[in-house]
Parts: C-alpha cells; sequence; structure tokens
C-alpha cells in the first residue's frame, strides 16, 4: 500500500511529531511503573529497576533495531535501510522530538538511581543499559553501524 | 530479594562507592549538551554532497531550443479520416505501412458497433481512477477474458499503455535492488526503470553470452556479502519482439538464466501479443514455455487489439500488489468504457479466429522475403528482425552524418507514391539511441500486390536518394 495524503514522501515518524505525544509517553511510563511497583515479591527499587529496563529494551528495539516503513513509501525505499531513529524529521538532529526522546532514559535513569539508593548492583545494571539507549541516540552515530551489525 | 544480587555480589563489592557520582554528571553532561544544541537547519537522509557547486554549476535550458526550420515539428503531415489499411497524408491516400494495427482491428465494423452501444450506455469518460469511482463492469470483463484468454490467474487494465509499463516496473523494483535489461529496450520501460531507482545493467541487444558473464559477476559480489545479496532483489526486463529492432528474444536461453540465478522475470509484449504463438498468446506460445514460469507480463493494448491502454498478467498476488502499487493504475483515471469494450471485443474475436494471426504470420514473412529478395534494397540496406515480426526496421549499411536526413527524404518520396513508412524518432530522454533506419509495420490488411507496390516505390526511393 501506498502512503500519503500527509504531503511528507515519508509519515513513518509523523506521529512522534503529534499534539499530546509526550503527556502519553510519560502516562505510559507511569502506568508500567505503577503495574511493577503493585506486584506484592517486588521491592520499590527493583520495581524502579525493572521500569528502567523495560522502558530502554522497548525503546531500543523501536527506534533503533527495526528498519524501514509499514508500507511501500512513495520514496521508493529511500528509508528501508534507516532505523526509526534515523528517520525522525528527516534525519535533523537535536529537534524538540530527539531531545524528549534522549532526554527521557536519562531522567528515568536518576530516577531510578536515587529510588535505589545508589546500590552498586542496581546501578551497573541500570547504567549499561541507558548507556546502550544514549549513545545510538547522539548525532555523531547517525547511519553508522557498528561492526555492521544490523546493516541490512 | 535482589534477583540479581548474587550475579554481581562477586563483582563488584570492593567498588568505590563515589563512582556512580562521576557517571551520573557525565551523563548530565551529555543531557545538557542534546538539550541545549540548536537544531539542524537540514535534514541529513536527503542531503545531497557538493550540493552548492551542483547549483553554481547549474546553466538553465533555454525555454526553447533552436529549431532546424525542416524540422518534422514545424512541418508536420496533415492525416485525414480514419487510419486503417491506408492514410491520407497531405491530401494523398497512401497504403498504411507506418501505424501499429497489426490485426487490422481499426474500422472494424463489429468492434466500432459495440463501442458506440457503449457510448451510450456509459458516456465518454470514467470520470475516476479505478479505486474511486472508475471501475465499471466492463474493466472487470476485460480484466477476467484477459486473463483466460493468457491463461494465467489474473490480470490488470491500465488506461495508458505507455503508463503501463512504466508503472508494473516500479510497482516492484525499488531503490538498491537491480535490473538486467536488453539495452535496445523501449522508452516505457527505461521511464519505468528510471523510477524504480534500481541499479540498471545493460546487456548488449539479444546477447544471452553477455547477460551470463553481467550475472556471474553480480553472484561473485553476492557470495562475498551475503546479507546484502539476500536483501536485494533482482529483476530482468525483456521484450517479446524489440520495438526498435523487430527482433525476437533468445527466450528459452534467458529463462534458463533466469531459473539458475533466481531472477524475476518481466516481458513487455506489446508486439508480440496478439502475433506470436499458433492463437497469438505471445513468446510463451511460440516458444511453448508454461506461461506459470514468467513473474509478470505487461503489453500495451494498442497494437494488436487496437484499442486504448494496456494490461498485466501473472498470478493473483503479482496482479493484486498493483491495485495498490502501480501508480498509473491508482492515480489516472481509468479506461474509457467504449475503449474497454472496443479492446473485450477484439480479443473475443482473437479468441475465436486464430486464423487471423496465421494470416499475420504469412503477411509479414511474405513482406520478410520481398525485402530480403529486393538486391536494391540490400546495396543500402540490412534487414533487421525476425521474419514473423510484425515489426520490420531497415537499417541503412553505412551510417554517415545525414543518415537520417536521407532517410526522412526516402520516405517522404515514399508518401508521394502512396506508400507510408516512418522513420522512427527518439525521444530526447531515451537513453539507448539506435542508428535510424525506417520501419516497415505490418497489418493484416495489406494484401500481396500492395507489399510488391510498397517494396517497389521504396526501391525507388531508396535509388533516387542514394544515388545522388
Amino acid at each position: 500500500m501506498h502512503a500519503g495524503g500527509h504531503g511528507n514522501s515519508n509519515p513513518n515518524t509523523n506521529y512522534l511529531k503529534s499534539r499530546g505525544l509526550w503527556l502519553t509517553y510519560s502516562i505510559g511510563m507511569l502506568a508500567l511503573h505503577l503495574v511493577l511497583l503493585s506486584v506484592p515479591p517486588l521491592s520499590i527499587p527493583m520495581a524502579w529497576t525493572l521500569t528502567n529496563q523495560a522502558h530502554n529494551a522497548v525503546t531500543f528495539v523501536v527506534l533503533h533495531i527495526l528498519k524501514g516503513v509499514p508500507w511501500i513509501p512513495p520514496d521508493q525505499g529511500a528509508a528501508s535501510r534507516l532505523t526509526h531513529w534515523e528517520q525522525i524529521d528527516d534525519g535533523r538532529q537535536h529537534t524538540k522530538t530527539r531531545k524528549f526522546l534522549t532526554a527521557c532514559p536519562i531522567i528515568l535513569f536518576f530516577l531510578t538511581c536515587f529510588y535505589t539508593e545508589y546500590e552498586s548492583h542496581h546501578f551497573v545494571a541500570n547504567f549499561i543499559s541507558v548507556i546502550l539507549v544514549t549513545l545510538p541516540k547522539l548525532p555523531q552515530f547517525h547511519k553508522v553501524r557498528l561492526f555492521g551489525i544490523n546493516k541490512y | 530479594m535482589d534477583v540479581i544480587e548474587p550475579v554481581y555480589a562477586l563483582l563488584f563489592s570492593r567498588f568505590v562507592p563515589t563512582y556512580h557520582v562521576h557517571l551520573q554528571v557525565l551523563l548530565g553532561m551529555v543531557l545538557l549538551y542534546v538539550l541545549f544544541k540548536k537544531p539542524d537547519k537540514q535534514g541529513r537522509n536527503a542531503k545531497i554532497e557538493n550540493e552548492l557547486d551542483i547549483i553554481n554549476d547549474w546553466k538553465p535550458e533555454p525555454l526553447v531550443k533552436p529549431v532546424d526550420p525542416n524540422s518534422r515539428g514545424l512541418n508536420p503531415p496533415v492525416t485525414k479520416d480514419q487510419i486503417g489499411k491506408h492514410i491520407t497524408v497531405d491530401n494523398v491516400k497512401c497504403l498504411n505501412l507506418a501505424t501499429h494495427n497489426y490485426l487490422g482491428f481499426v474500422n472494424d465494423e463489429e468492434i466500432e458497433a459495440k463501442a458506440v452501444a457503449a457510448i451510450r450506455k456509459y458516456g465518454i469518460g470514467s470520470c475516476g481512477p479505478r479505486g474511486f469511482f472508475g471501475t465499471v463492469d466492463v474493466h472487470l470483463e476485460l480484466e477476467e477474458k484477459l486473463a483466460a484468454f493468457m491463461r494465467t490467474e489474473a490480470a490488470v487494465v491500465y488506461s495508458y499503455g505507455f503508463s503501463t509499463i512504466a508503472s508494473a516496473i516500479p510497482a516492484y523494483a525499488k531503490r538498491g535492488d537491480i535490473i538486467f535489461a536488453d539495452e535496445a529496450i523501449n522508452f516505457p520501460i527505461q521511464k519505468g526503470f528510471t523510477a524504480s531507482r534500481s541499479h540498471i545493467k545493460y546487456f548488449r541487444h539479444n546477447d544471452v553470452q553477455h547477460l551470463a558473464e553481467l550475472l556471474e559477476e553480480q553472484s561473485l559480489l553476492d557470495r562475498k556479502n551475503l546479507k546484502k545479496a539476500a536483501k536485494t532483489r533482482k529483476f530482468l526486463v525483456i521484450e517479446g519482439i524489440y520495438y526498435k529492432t523487430g527482433d525476437i528474444c533468445p527466450f528459452p536461453e534467458l529463462m534458463e538464466l533466469k531459473k539458475k540465478y533466481k531472477l524475476r522475470l518481466f516481458i513487455d509484449e506489446s508486439i508480440s501479443f496478439g502475433t506470436l504463438g499458433q492463437t497469438g498468446r505471445g513468446i510463451t506460445e511460440y516458444f511453448n514455455v508454461p506461461i506459470e514460469d514468467v513473474d509478470m507480463i505487461m503489453s500495451s493494448m494498442e497494437g494488436s487489439l487496437a484499442s486504448i491502454g494496456g494490461f498485466c498478467v501473472g498470478t493473483t498476488f503479482v496482479v493484486e500488489h498493483q491495485v495498490l502499487s502501480g501508480l498509473g493504475y491508482c492515480f489516472s483515471a481509468s479506461l474509457p468504457p467504449f475503449l474497454t469494450v472496443a479492446a473485450t471485443t477484439a480479443l473475443t474475436v482473437l479468441d475465436q479466429r486464430p486464423i487471423l494471426v496465421e494470416k499475420l504470420k504469412e503477411k509479414c514473412e511474405e513482406m520478410d522475403t520481398l525485402l530480403r529478395q529486393s538486391s536494391v534494397l540490400g546495396r543500402f540496406f540490412k534487414l533487421s528482425g525476425f521474419p514473423r515480426s510484425p515489426v520490420k526496421h531497415l537499417f541503412p549499411l553505412k551510417a554517415e552524418d545525414d543518415t537520417t536526413v536521407r532517410l526522412e527524404a526516402i520516405v517522404s518520396l515514399c508518401l508521394k507514391e502512396g506508400v507510408a513508412l516512418t522513420v522512427p524518432p527518439f525521444h530526447t530522454e531515451d537513453t539507448n539511441h539506435r542508428a535510424p533506419s525506417i520501419r516497415v509495420t505490418m497489418n493484416l490488411k495489406l494484401e500481396s500486390a500492395d507489399l510488391v507496390l510498397a517494396v517497389s516505390a521504396l526501391e525507388n526511393a531508396a535509388l533516387s536518394v542514394f544515388a545522388r
């Protein structure tokens, strides 16, 4: 199916610019956290770490692993080898959407550190995951495939 | 309490307690850097290298290029009446060996009557694309009949022959894909290639050996990068009978290569549909190859069927993809119902009377013999083309600067003698210009005497122009 009607040759990431997206995103994260908190065997630090890990895992898959678009774009496949993150705003860097999506995991990480009382096991696990989702978001890593991972 | 505790207890128990402060400050600095950077002005994905140089180097073309005062555009031949067996050019009634009407269905009374009845019923236009109120029962009927005639699962009808071919190719071939094609392919296919943005690899005209070399080269590259090869589709696009040369394609050899290298095969049968094979079913019938082995057959309906538009046939899966992805199908008004009815009627006649194809074959072979036997033409021309092909090209033996002018002089002398021929022009964007030629286009209405007359007119004209 051809995408159309947006005046944009690749409308795949248009939803990220839509009104209320930041609020929806934050509510989603909060809901996830509340659900985890309400599970009896999980302590508060564990619930925070799991929120952080789940959030980072999902955004890593959606933004940095999945490539291309779910329909036949009118650009004849220009975006077929770009990740979702790279398609945002046609590759423009430092846009509002990008700043929001970069800030989210970092702020979540700070909160997690605080609520896990800087306990080193939690800290190491959360730090590794936040680095994994932050590095590919930096402009220096735009269209870079380290060691050819996820290239085609 | 902690699930991860036992794993990390051994590794990190003696860490300095301040390490997390350093790491957090570092991360905080990354966050500040990201937040306070100004947004880029331009996207990086569609960025063109040396953009400024390209803009500076650009020199606008004149709106109107200087025109040769003798150009055809300034002195267009004026035709009158319907163009059938005869064509009236500048008030001279000529035998028509210029237009594509192989089976002589133009002026056919039955077809005309049905088309007129369709105008009374449906009106002139269809007033919308197929997906948007433009589908009328006659379109579905034509698609059904075409699929049944070609013995495929499904067919799709476009409203213009050129856009059929130029839309069907980019519906499948995309950026990064590779298309192998004969260098003599016609202009609509080239436009389809441009729209597909694929890599195009041309092999020399009808040179299977060259194609095999290109494929072997490609398969070596593929073996070096298997992941990339798995994501690259490979196509082979050929014509049944080549519009620019009249040659038939070496189909069995091409099929072998298609199977060996797993290519997707598209055939343009604009000329071979209705003229090749026992019953006019085209190149697959002629070579007795099962039509299921070909991925898609495209054809214009402006040749044998003497209507307007085009069609593609193949499996249901292949055809239905075009309903949403063929640009010419989605975004053009559908074929006017009366032209659809004309095509359906012509197809029915072709289906019921395969003798027409047989007769056309005899005519084409007769003309081939006449042209080959003529010693005068043999002195100046080389006849290109398969004997059964309704399109024949006479290529001059010696190519000089003024060859085109001379050929046009021959054609206009023939016009005065009452024989209409053409020097096929090439579009300026056509990337594969062949040498200039005189094209002889056959149709079923021409009698043996007409053929003799045409050849003698051509001989006289050639003598008077080349002997000058």
